[in-house]
């Protein structure tokens, strides 16, 4: 039976624009259904098996509506073709992006309000997840994006490597350098095993720039990107990389270096890794030696940043599709559901009801680790609300700071490059 | 022969004229309008004149691009032919024995880019690839060589050799081939031995093969973007962003549709000055 969503027969321009990324609705043909929320998303993995069993989960409880789970790609693939759908008219009611977009597609006008939907109404978010708490002045807007899987960075030390060493985690940069030297292990001149791995990536950057007590836009808008806070952060890497050799700078970029973080740590080639606290029911499972999660050191103060996506309905979509993928959210954000997703995968629970439950539960005591997470969301910092932010990320800082870390440029040099390419961006 | 009727050479022509004008010229077309405006498929439109390709010019990027594209294409293009005219050289025989080597040298042409990305990255992955392990059983130490931006490039030109060696080695067979044995007779019985036959009269017989052979790999390497996507992401440092690649980032990943356009049109008068190149040198080496 054909979804009302279901396009019409007749295909348009941009129809066949989008045809042939797999982008046009294809109705269900097993059973009748009502309504049908087309939901693109883009979890690989366990995280992938863990949100396609919940969604089952729904359908089969709600005879009239199907959700429909399309995965596509990574983050940022996912965004391409996301956006690319919005041009072509083709978009789901639902998906989930990377929160450092939510600003730009904002100011695209192609968010819906989630304002008007009762069934989202009164969610207990965590301040620090929600809208409120994840960009200055957050709460002021009209709400648009509802967090689903929230992460912050984490370290993760090799259990066996600290405890032979007689080593704890640090808690500031000159501990974290002491740490990783300490661990590093050459023979012949080689490393044979690093102290200390992380990718080189924005979010880490920017969690760094942060303890030095920079701001990445200052409060008159300019982008500064931390200022001298900003160089010092970078000359952490290039000192732990360079004169130290007690960082592995990973190979490849975006989540190709996340990927490869993992296994160096999991291979016992890096005893201690800074990634995100999504990772941690992976680690845990698949390393042959205990896992400790750690918080993320400080310099000048403790701080990091937030990641991970959220749930935005796009405008377009029809009417009863969106009434529909609502529905589906409140379901997702009932205890039962999300208690199950932040278990099951390691992303942080974002419901106050959720985390009430499982400190009652014991969960905590038992799974010390994912109390980490919880905690380091007191020093949690919001993102700037800029829609310029997601460009100079992706088009400027981060191609640099992989150049300052892998090539032989100064921090300063790098950033006033970044600085001023941010100023002619606008 | 001569048409019946003075239309008919167009109505021939038309079919392959309409797909020419559908996927090709149109689509060109688009892209130099599109390349005259800033548009990130979200917000209206904004034109901006040749903004697009003064920024292209004057930040570096374009040229940084064109040197990357250009020193991965040459390498691989000068490594491909020279191989594939050795194995040309080396299997131009009858037997099964060369037939089963031009097959397997040939096979590798065939395989999908995406699955010979996969199998190169695996063989140099730093830790548990077997190339990475030979080498550093030949004291070479811990090679990283997707991981360093002065070897990457290099390390991609080389997986683009081993892909379209095959490809080079067919055209030269036929090239081989096609050689009058006259000519290679007399010069045999002139006294020239193997060396003094190939550099004097192989050589010199094959330049229109090998004009081809360079041409048409050039535009192959040019346009090489599932190796770069799989294996390096266009880094470490952006030593590995060739044209199609950065094409796809100003597109895809930044949403700048005016940009990408911009170096749409620049790649293909790039192409098509080379293309000009290669018939301009054939045509000259006719008229000699």
């Amino acid at each position: 039976m054909v979804s009302r969503f279901a396009p019409a027969p007749r295909l348009s321009r941009r129809a066949l624009l989008a045809a042939p990324l797999g982008l046009t609705a294809c109705p269900s043909p097993t059973r009748p259904v009502a309504d049908e929320v087309p939901l693109w998303f883009t979890y690989g993995g366990k995280n992938r098996e863990v949100l396609e069993s919940l969604v089952g989960r729904y359908n089969e409880s709600h005879g009239r509506v199907r959700v429909r789970a399309v995965f596509q790609g990574d983050y940022f693939e996912g965004l391409a073709k996301l956006r690319i759908a919005l041009a072509a008219r083709a978009a789901p009611a639902l998906s989930h992006v990377v929160g450092e977009v939510i600003p730009y597609l904002t100011e695209a006008g192609v968010l819906e309000p989630l304002d008007g939907y009762p069934s989202l109404r009164g969610l207990d978010i965590v301040p620090e997840l929600g809208q409120s708490g994840t960009w200055t002045g957050g709460a002021e807007r009209p709400p648009v994006a509802l967090p689903f899987n929230r992460s912050t960075p984490i370290a993760y030390l090799n259990g066996a490597l600290f405890s032979r060493a007689g080593l704890s985690a640090p808690t500031t940069w000159d501990e974290l350098r002491a740490t990783a030297q300490r661990l590093t292990e050459t023979k012949a001149s080689r490393v044979v095993r690093y102290g200390f791995g992380c990718p080189i990536d924005w979010w880490f950057w920017v969690a760094l720039v942060a303890q030095a007590g920079g701001e990445l836009v200052e409060s008159g808008g300019r982008v500064s990107l931390g200022g001298d806070a900003g160089v010092r952060a970078l000359e952490l890497w290039q000192t732990m990389t360079r004169r130290d050799r007690s960082m592995k700078p990973p190979p490849g970029r975006d989540y190709n270096a996340w990927e490869q973080t993992n296994q160096d740590f999991l291979a016992g080639r890096v005893a201690m890794i800074w990634t995100s606290t999504a990772f941690l029911k992976y680690l845990e499972e698949n390393a042959a030696f205990p896992v400790v999660a750690a918080p993320l050191p400080g310099q000048v103060r403790k701080a990091v940043p937030t990641g991970g996506t959220h749930w935005i309905l796009l405008k377009d979509a029809p009417a009863r599709a969106k009434r529909a993928a609502a529905e589906f959210l409140a379901f997702m954000y009932a205890e039962r559901q999300a208690i199950e997703w932040a278990t099951r995968t390691g992303y942080i629970p974002v419901t106050t009801s959720a985390i009430r439950a499982l400190e009652q539960r014991g969960h905590y005591d038992q799974h010390p680790n994912d109390r980490v997470t919880i905690d380091q969301l007191e020093v949690a910092m919001p993102w700037p609300w800029s829609p310029r932010l997601f460009r100079i990320q992706r088009e400027i800082v981060q191609p640099l700071l992989e150049r300052a870390v892998l090539g032989n440029e100064s921090a300063r040099s790098v950033l006033e490059r970044a600085r001023a390419l941010a100023a002619r961006e606008g | 022969m001569r048409p019946r009727h003075r239309l008919d050479p167009y109505w021939m022509l038309a079919p392959t004229f309409g797909v020419l004008v559908l996927f090709f010229y149109y689509p060109l077309g688009r892209a130099f309008l599109h390349s005259l405006y800033e548009w990130d498929l979200l917000t209206p439109p904004r034109y901006v004149g040749l903004e697009n390709y003064r920024v292209l010019f004057t930040s570096g990027a374009l040229l940084a691009v064109f040197s990357t594209t250009l020193a991965v294409s040459v390498t691989a293009v000068l490594g491909s032919m020279a191989l594939g005219l050795g194995l040309a050289l080396a299997v131009n025989r009858p037997g099964a024995f060369a037939g089963f080597v031009r097959t397997s040298v040939f096979s590798a042409y065939v395989v999908s880019w995406v699955s010979v990305a996969l199998l190169w990255l695996w063989m140099l992955d730093a830790d548990a690839g077997v190339v990475s392990a030979l080498l550093r059983a030949a004291g070479f130490g811990r090679a990283r060589v997707l991981a360093d931006p002065s070897t990457a490039p290099y390390a991609l030109a080389f997986v683009i050799v081993w892909k379209i060696a095959g490809y080079s080695m067919v055209l030269f067979l036929a090239g081989l081939q096609s050689l009058p044995p006259s000519v290679l007779e007399a010069a045999a019985l002139d006294g020239a031995g193997k060396l003094a036959r190939f550099r004097h009269v192989v050589w010199p017989l094959l330049a229109p093969t090998t004009a081809f052979v360079g041409t048409t790999s050039l535009i192959l390497t040019f346009q090489a973007f599932d190796v770069v996507r799989i294996m390096t992401q266009g880094g470490p440092v952006r030593s590995t962003t060739v044209f199609v690649y950065s094409i796809y980032e100003q597109m895809f990943m930044w949403l700048r549709v005016g940009r990408a356009s911009a170096e749409v049109v620049v790649f293909f008068a790039v192409l098509l000055a080379l293309t000009a190149l290669q018939l301009w040198a054939y045509r000259r080496r006719e008229a000699v």
